[in-house]
């Protein structure tokens, strides 16, 4: 059981499917790396199973099979996904990941940091890989939205504890936080920011870091 | 009635032989179910049978990803049709994500899920569990799994604070690792 667990609510939303893709995405990494969220995740599916099992059911008309069975002569029965491929360099990613990898590489940000940009098919979050060299830190920021993190190699120091992998961290935390990297390897942690409903203008953009660095 | 079993078993011969009379048996059994699971959350009949038919159609295109060792058949047919439930609300105003996509985001891959749980969960057992709720709690999962709604959501609907519907969440989650343990260990 991780020492940061990722809140119950956000696990049932997971598992009802209801979560934007950046923070499904998140939480899909916590679940594939902490046994007890994976725990929670498998039994509240397995609820969604149950009261799906016990239903009455509703007629679907006598045509329904068999116009689905007349649209099967054109789909295939898929051969079973094989395993996902790690990427040399990328053993820590969670399969769930590896789709939104592609072929992107680390890129050096201003602040001592490297970060791969992570795309969506919406527009409501921000995500982004963040790798820290031991010792380093970002630098001191402020929460200005939802933002989720988890740590997928090495950990993090910040005034709210330690963070190891498979950690979720929930904020806004504190008002403002300066996380430092572990002794060891990289930390290494994916982080999804919500968009700001409210534009900060472009001083509060050149203020802002994180915001600057063109994350929100 | 079909049990566990039985259904795991006619996905395994899709999976083998695209066995049709096997499809046919199992979308008599869950093509209903998941239409009535789809209208609770408030869907036209028309879009509910369209998920229900394109739920049924995953199931015979993915039936060799099923594995009944981390899931029943039922668990596994409800997190597909919990998916293109998602994907038709998409199309309707929100941008559009490929079902596979939410499939990889929403199924971890690992093994190690407990298999007793999964695979042997059963509709009674989970239905005295939902009796031991409270009306509140019960209110709140309900609204969760049957009207596709984020806590959040829930919290603004029914005009309680958010931290209110958090706890009755993790009281209900409670019960619901208190009773499966139980399960777990007999």
């Amino acid at each position: 059981m991780s020492r940061h667990p990722a809140p119950d609510e956000l696990l049932l939303d997971y598992a009802t499917g209801v979560l934007p893709e950046g923070p499904a995405l998140a939480v899909s990494l916590h679940v594939a790396l902490d046994p007890a969220a994976q725990r929670t995740v498998s039994r509240l599916t397995a609820l969604g199973g149950a009261l799906l099992e016990g239903e009455a059911g509703a007629d679907l008309g006598d045509a329904a099979l068999a116009g689905v069975l007349a649209r099967l002569n054109d789909v295939a029965v898929e051969p079973k996904a094989p395993p996902t491929q790690r990427r040399p360099g990328f053993e820590w990613a969670p399969s769930s990941l590896v789709p939104y990898l592609g072929n992107k590489a680390w890129k050096r940000a201003f602040g001592g940091f490297e970060q791969i940009a992570i795309g969506l098919h919406g527009d409501t979050h921000r995500v982004a890989l963040l790798r820290l060299q031991p010792g380093k830190g970002l630098p001191v920021h402020r929460h200005v939205a939802n933002e989720y993190t988890v740590v997928l190699q090495g950990g993090y120091t910040d005034n709210t504890g330690n963070y190891a992998v498979g950690d979720f961290a929930v904020g806004p935390g504190p008002q403002e936080h300066e996380p430092i990297a572990d002794p060891g390897e990289p930390c290494i942690a994916l982080i999804v920011v919500e968009k700001p409903i409210v534009l900060t203008g472009a001083w509060g953009r050149w203020l802002n870091p994180l915001l600057r660095w063109g994350w929100m | 009635m079909l049990t566990a079993d039985e259904a795991a078993d006619l996905i395994e011969a899709i999976a083998s032989r695209q066995d049709r009379a096997a499809f046919a048996t199992l979308f008599r059994h869950y093509a209903p179910r998941v239409k009535a699971f789809i209208m609770r959350g408030g869907a036209d009949a028309e879009s509910a049978q369209e998920i229900a038919q394109e739920a049924m159609i995953m199931v015979w295109r993915k039936a060799a990803s099923f594995d009944r060792s981390r899931a029943s058949a039922a668990t596994w047919i409800y997190t597909i049709a919990r998916n293109k439930r998602i994907d038709l609300l998409r199309r309707t105003g929100r941008p559009a994500i490929e079902v596979e996509d939410w499939l990889t985001i929403f199924a971890p891959e690992q093994g190690s899920a407990d298999k007793s749980v999964a695979a042997g969960q059963t509709y009674m057992r989970v239905k005295e569990l939902m009796e031991g709720l409270s009306a509140d709690q019960l209110t709140v999962i309900r609204m969760a799994f049957f009207e596709d709604k984020t806590h959040t959501t829930i919290a603004e609907e029914l005009r309680l604070p958010l931290g209110t519907v958090k706890s009755r969440i993790r009281l209900a989650l409670g019960r619901l690792r208190e009773a499966l343990e139980r399960e777990e260990e007999k």
